[in-house]
């Protein structure tokens, strides 16, 4: 061999490499990355540092019906899926914007249309099989399969195409969409990622529909969430353990989740949840209705209850303007005349006492609301919203504007009256079974009174109404709640657009039947293409200004979100998204360590 | 006698077959169906529902459904629920099994403690026990079951002595057999009491009724005439010949075995049928409803039945009647 | 003796008590749907006639609450305001028995409020609210029980009577309408009415559907009572004088069933009050703001109300009296009409 110095230099980088290798290996870090499986690459999430093992008790509103999140419609099935499965890109509950998950980084194309996603290495799931591109690739197909009829499909429709999802490699995948979205990665929360191995059978098979069942053993089924099936005890309790193969750790590098086993019991009863959790026989509790709030928060003793701020949900009034050609009664025609008048509607927005509503429903746990984005949702809630005050002089100047007027009844109260001097008489309908919207239904009823209009509560059962409100649309107003699921406006999109199936006080309009309603869908069909935040704000509120001026729907107030846990559960933060207390559950953990409570 | 249990055999059986043709009806007049409360969800568009609607056959014309419901339930499946996606007999039959564990234990008690009652009234009547029994009937009919049952929960959690609902701990497979029977007894004293408390105002009232009506009966004078003691008089002499109306109020009891629980159950979350089948109601997922109302009227037809033959077998004077015939 | 004058105490205490429900626009010093949104679940208002100086009043008087800053429902009784009590005082307008306009009140504060068993969520005054609303719940009650007994005791007599196969249709027509999930048959028919109806009326029609279709328990009741009393002796004897069925029905058999029915009226009027509750919570009961026994019942199944509020025990308490008398004059009937017709006193130690 001859003594060529570009050989000698590259022996000496070579045995520089070994030597620094070599002590690579030997060095602490890396042993300790060797017992996590030297090739695995954990998510790490700071956060206080808690101890592991324990057992945690919950209650659930109801059963869970499935563990499959194809066909999951339930959302009791969806808390228990929440759990036991994970995503490509979360949305963190506690700040509302996204963060790495299954993927450890992501790319979007300059022109937005496509996302390439690079996921860890070395993730396994729940029952130790590995996992990689191909199962997100099949997972995907899953969702858009048109024989499925997953929900999640729509999600995935993009500009009228669904997302074409295609392997780079085994450890990235790109996304292709037709058109830009401005929701950008939001759109992978909560989709799961599901076991190739487990699920490709039955879906050539067409049998997708009967796999996850909760009677299933536990190895017939796998997710990549904290927790996996243990045990399944009907109409009683659902045993989940932790997840060995689980890819997140904490600040230290320890593996979570730190608990070792979480029960969810099976109690169908708001109030015997809270007894429940008065007794000691839960740990946690969720969805707390502001009367047991102020009932726990009297005595405090083992526990805290915690009030997390107002949440999503919008509850409002609204009439029916649907078009309903030559079908409806003479009554209903009588009527919808008043409800198309935008100063009748104004002057009812006018009318309303939403202090009192805040009040007396929510016990002052809750916010008066003026439009569908709540103060909650900090990032999109437009500050400039107008806010009037209650004044029942500016509704009566309204009306009379409008061409009503009053009359002096028999018992000397005042009726009020449309142009042709019909009294003006309506019917709001609620559920029967939403303690809270009744409540605000004969506080409407009340302030209504006060204008001289007489109207009529009518407690409907939920389908019944839901019939009569986008089916044969024979009703006159309704009071109805909805709760985002998202901060991101995208999630409410089909309350928005005049197409839209929850456009309440008139779904599904082949084309738009008011100007402000097709200036309302051309904002919001902007803002979902839109590629800054800034200029998807602008738009949006844009919107929300429109809305309020025109006032289909009548705001009405929105309540705080409530929880409560025992003193002895540590890293109890709850969020104003969903799952309230069990979004961080893998980071929740007994303070008392393997001393838990075991009842 | 033989002739008379096989016609009554067959009727019940065209009962329950009428009872299914009847409830098919039902459900389909109620307006909505399962996926209606996915309609308010903003993720799913109306195409998929209409997809789904059809893929599990609600939009076809309701006699071929009904057919087609038959044809399952003689492969003993009946039917097929919508949100857990599975047969509906294992569903109900697992859940049946708590609900009559807690019932036939209430109804047994309930009539245990009537009897004595009701006799005790009727014998005092007008007087110091009858009075404060009466008082306590009008209390207990004005509070709801509902509020009885919460009531006997928060006194649960105070008196730290009772569990707060369900009907097992967590640890109940680690324990011992008598741990086991212990656990289970502590679990039901308050949902059969919440039951028998809601009950009783019924039985003792009907009791004392009937046996205040016989007890002016000659028979009886002539019975006490001879010195026989009063305990018997009452329940070997009394009791019987009042048992008329006591023997139908039986039956229904029996009949009730499977629904008399229901909002109890939902309060104490005992996993039997009341809070599947309540769900379900809600929620439109006819079959599960089809198929509780089918196993109940089962109990009803079969609680009828033996209160029949109880009153046969124990009143001689409707004996004579078919004798003669 | 003893007999007809106890009959005539309940049916005086009856009497009593409906003649205070049916004047309720009198006694109620409010309207009951009027709505007071700064005082929700005030207790109830404490009658005084010494005031805190130990000085004594004629007149009875209440102090007026503070809401205890900081706290949404907490009240303190506010000693430095006095509001006396004022008899015969004119208040809102009514109509006396559903016509005759009027404003006198039993008692009132003018323009002060009064609450002697404090308000509901809204601020309501939970004693005018029970008044009126024993109105709509005790004509429901009557009506449904009404119906029920009626239906149930023509088709217990046909089936006992005649027995055979006229027996075994009717009672598995029974067993029939047991059997039935009628819940969703009550959906559709509240689905179907149209929203113009009154809800009020509506309610009361639900009412009557379910007294209508509740036959089946008092039917069959009756039909085992018939089935033994028709071979009795003194039937026979009378058939054989050549009795017609309907004479034989009318004198002799049916009274027999007079004590099944009296515990059964006593029995249904409460529970068919009590109903409305369940129906409320499907959606068919009384429609806010008309207030009934059920709704104001209904308030105490939530375990909020249960620990915090106990005046709302209050209209059970009320209620109780009401009860007790229909279990007394249904005693006291079924008493009168004792088959046996022995005078008590020689009955020795059985009664």
């Amino acid at each position: 061999m001859r003594n060529c110095p570009a050989t000698v230099a590259r022996c000496r980088i070579l045995v520089r490499l070994f030597l620094s290798f070599s002590a690579l290996i030997c060095s602490p870090a890396f042993a300790q990355a060797q017992q996590n499986n030297s090739h695995e690459e954990l998510l790490q999430i700071p956060g206080e540092i808690g101890r592991p093992g324990g057992r945690l008790v919950v209650s659930l509103r109801g059963e869970p019906k499935t563990l499959n999140p194809l066909i999951a419609a339930d959302a009791r099935s969806r808390e228990v899926i929440g759990v036991m499965q994970a995503d490509l890109i979360h949305i963190n509950r506690a700040t509302q914007l996204t963060e790495p998950a299954l993927a450890k980084s992501w790319k979007i194309s300059p022109d937005g249309l496509i996302y390439t996603l690079v996921l860890r290495k070395g993730l396994k799931f729940s029952d130790g099989q590995p996992m990689d591109a191909d199962d997100v690739l099949f997972s995907f197909r899953v969702y858009l399969d048109e024989n499925t009829h997953a929900p999640q499909r729509d999600l995935l429709i993009v500009g009228g195409k669904p997302i074409a999802v295609s392997k780079i490699d085994s450890q990235t995948i790109a996304f292709q969409l037709s058109k830009p979205y401005g929701v950008g990665e939001r759109l992978f929360d909560g989709l799961a990622i599901l076991p190739r191995h487990l699920l490709e059978k039955p879906f050539q098979e067409g049998k997708l529909g009967q796999i996850g069942s909760l009677n299933a053993a536990a190895n017939q089924w796998a997710g990549l969430g904290p927790f996996r099936l243990k045990e399944y005890v009907a109409g009683q309790r659902l045993v989940l353990e932790r997840n060995p193969y689980y890819w997140k750790s904490d600040a230290k590098i320890n593996r979570l989740p730190y608990l070792d086993e979480l029960v969810f019991l099976f109690v169908p009863n708001a109030d015997a949840q809270v007894l429940k959790f008065q007794s000691g026989e839960t740990d946690m509790i969720s969805q707390l209705g502001a009367e047991n709030f102020s009932v726990l928060s009297r005595q405090q003793n083992g526990y805290t209850v915690a009030d997390a701020g107002p949440g999503l949900e919008y509850n409002f009034l609204f009439f029916n303007l649907n078009d309903l050609g030559e079908k409806p009664s003479a009554d209903l025609q009588r009527k919808q005349k008043w409800f198309r008048e935008v100063k009748f509607r104004q002057a009812v927005s006018a009318a309303v006492d939403r202090e009192a509503i805040v009040r007396l429903v929510y016990q002052g746990r809750g916010t008066p609301l003026w439009g569908l984005v709540t103060p909650g949702n900090k990032r999109w809630n437009d500050a400039n919203l107008p806010h009037p005050v209650r004044s029942l002089d500016r509704a009566r100047a309204l009306l009379k504007e409008a061409g009503f007027s009053w009359a002096t009844g028999p018992n000397g109260e005042s009726t009020l009256q449309d142009s042709d001097g019909k009294p003006v008489e309506f019917s709001i309908l609620t559920s029967s079974t939403n303690a809270d919207r009744s409540k605000m239904a004969a506080l409407l009823q009340d302030d209504l009174k006060q204008l001289g209009m007489r109207v009529q509560v009518v407690p409907m059962e939920f389908r019944s109404l839901l019939d009569r409100v986008t089916q044969s649309k024979e009703y006159d107003a309704c009071i109805m709640g909805v709760a985002s699921y998202d901060a991101d406006p995208n999630s409410d999109i089909n309350v928005w657009l005049s197409s839209g199936g929850t456009h309440l006080w008139n779904p599904s309009q082949p084309h738009p039947s008011t100007p402000w309603e097709a200036e309302i869908d051309r904002l919001v069909e902007d803002q979902m293409s839109a590629r800054t935040f800034d200029q998807r704000k602008k738009l949006y509120d844009r919107a929300q200004e429109i809305l309020a001026e025109n006032q289909p729907m009548i705001f009405l107030a929105s309540p705080d979100i409530l929880a409560g846990a025992k003193n002895s559960v540590g890293n109890f933060h709850p969020a104003v998204l969903e799952p309230y207390v069990l979004w961080n559950v893998e980071q929740l953990y007994l303070k008392n360590g393997r001393e838990s409570p075991a009842r | 006698m033989m002739r008379y249990l096989l016609r009554r055999l067959a009727h019940s059986f065209l009962l329950v077959f009428g009872v299914s043709v009847l409830a098919f009806l039902f459900t389909a007049l109620a307006p909505g169906n399962y996926f209606d409360e996915m309609r308010l969800n903003p993720q799913i568009a109306p195409e998929t529902l209409v997809a789904l609607r059809a893929q599990y056959e609600l939009d076809r014309p309701l006699p071929l459904r009904y057919a087609s419901w038959l044809n399952s339930v003689l492969h003993g499946q009946m039917g097929f629920s919508f949100a857990y996606n599975s047969p509906v007999a294992p569903l109900l039959l697992a859940r049946a099994k708590n609900t009559l564990l807690l019932t036939v234990t209430a109804t047994l008690l309930a009539w245990a403690l009537a009897l004595p009652l009701g006799v005790w009234s009727a014998e005092r009547l007008g007087r110091l026990p009858d009075r404060v029994i009466s008082w306590g009937t009008a209390t207990l009919l004005v509070i709801p079951d509902l509020a009885l049952a919460l009531g006997l929960l928060v006194l649960a959690v105070r008196t730290h002595r009772f569990p707060t609902g369900g009907m097992v701990s967590l640890d109940f497979d680690s324990l011992t057999a008598s741990g086991k029977i212990r656990d289970l007894v502590a679990h039901m004293a308050l949902p059969v009491a919440a039951l028998i408390l809601s009950a009783l105002p019924l039985l003792v009232r009907h009791v004392r009724a009937a046996v205040a009506e016989v007890l002016h009966a000659p028979f009886l004078l002539a019975a006490e005439g001879h010195g026989i003691p009063r305990f018997t008089l009452l329940f070997r002499y009394a009791l019987p010949a009042a048992a008329n109306p006591l023997l139908s109020l039986f039956g229904f009891s029996i009949g009730a075995l499977l629904s008399g629980s229901l909002l109890i159950e939902v309060v104490m979350s005992w996993p039997g049928l009341g809070p599947f089948l309540l769900e379900a109601i809600l929620a439109r997922d006819i079959y599960v409803v089809i198929g509780g109302v089918l196993f109940s009227t089962i109990f009803l037809a079969a609680g009828n039945f033996l209160a029949d033959m109880l009153l046969y077998w124990l009143d001689p004077r409707i004996r004579t009647e078919s004798a003669s015939r | 003796m003893i007999r007809r004058r106890k009959l005539a105490i309940w049916l005086l205490i009856l009497g009593v008590l409906h003649a205070i429900v049916l004047c309720a626009g009198f006694f109620a010093p409010y309207n009951p749907v009027e709505q007071d949104r700064k005082n929700p679940y005030l207790p109830p208002m404490r009658v005084h006639f010494v005031d805190t100086h130990n000085h004594l009043h004629l007149r009875p008087f209440v102090y007026a609450f503070q809401l205890r800053p900081g706290t949404f429902d907490q009240y303190v009784e506010d000693t430095t305001r006095q509001i006396p009590l004022h008899f015969f005082i004119a208040g809102a307008p009514y109509r006396l028995l559903g016509f005759l306009p009027a404003r006198i009140h039993l008692f009132g504060a003018g323009d002060e409020r009064i609450y002697l068993l404090g308000t509901d969520a809204f601020g309501r005054d939970q004693l005018s609210r029970l008044l009126f609303g024993g109105q709509v719940s005790l004509l429901a009650g009557l009506l449904g029980a009404g119906f029920t007994l009626l239906i149930g005791w023509c088709i217990g007599a046909v089936a006992g009577y005649f027995g055979g196969w006229q027996d075994d249709v009717l009672m598995r027509l029974a067993e029939l309408f047991l059997a039935l999930p009628w819940l969703y048959l009550l959906f559709a028919v509240r689905a179907f009415l149209p929203l113009s109806v009154n809800p009020l009326q509506a309610f009361f029609l639900i009412v009557a559907v379910i007294g209508a279709v509740g036959w089946a328990r008092p039917a069959r009741l009756v039909r085992g009572i018939v089935l033994s009393a028709k071979e009795r002796d003194f039937v026979r004897a009378a058939r054989g004088f050549g009795a017609s069925n309907i004479y034989l029905l009318r004198r002799h058999i049916l009274p027999e069933t007079s004590s099944v029915l009296l515990t059964q009226a006593a029995i249904l009027i409460p529970q068919y009050v009590l109903a409305e509750m369940t129906l409320s919570f499907l959606g068919l009961g009384v429609p806010e703001p008309v207030p009934s026994w059920g709704n104001l019942l209904s308030n105490l199944q939530q375990y909020s109300v249960l620990v915090s509020y106990w005046w709302t025990y209050l209209p059970a308490l009320a209620m109780v009296p009401f009860f007790l008398g229909y279990l007394g004059l249904a005693s006291a009937l079924q008493e009168r009409a004792d088959p046996y017709k022995i005078e008590r006193r020689s009955l020795g130690n059985l009664a």
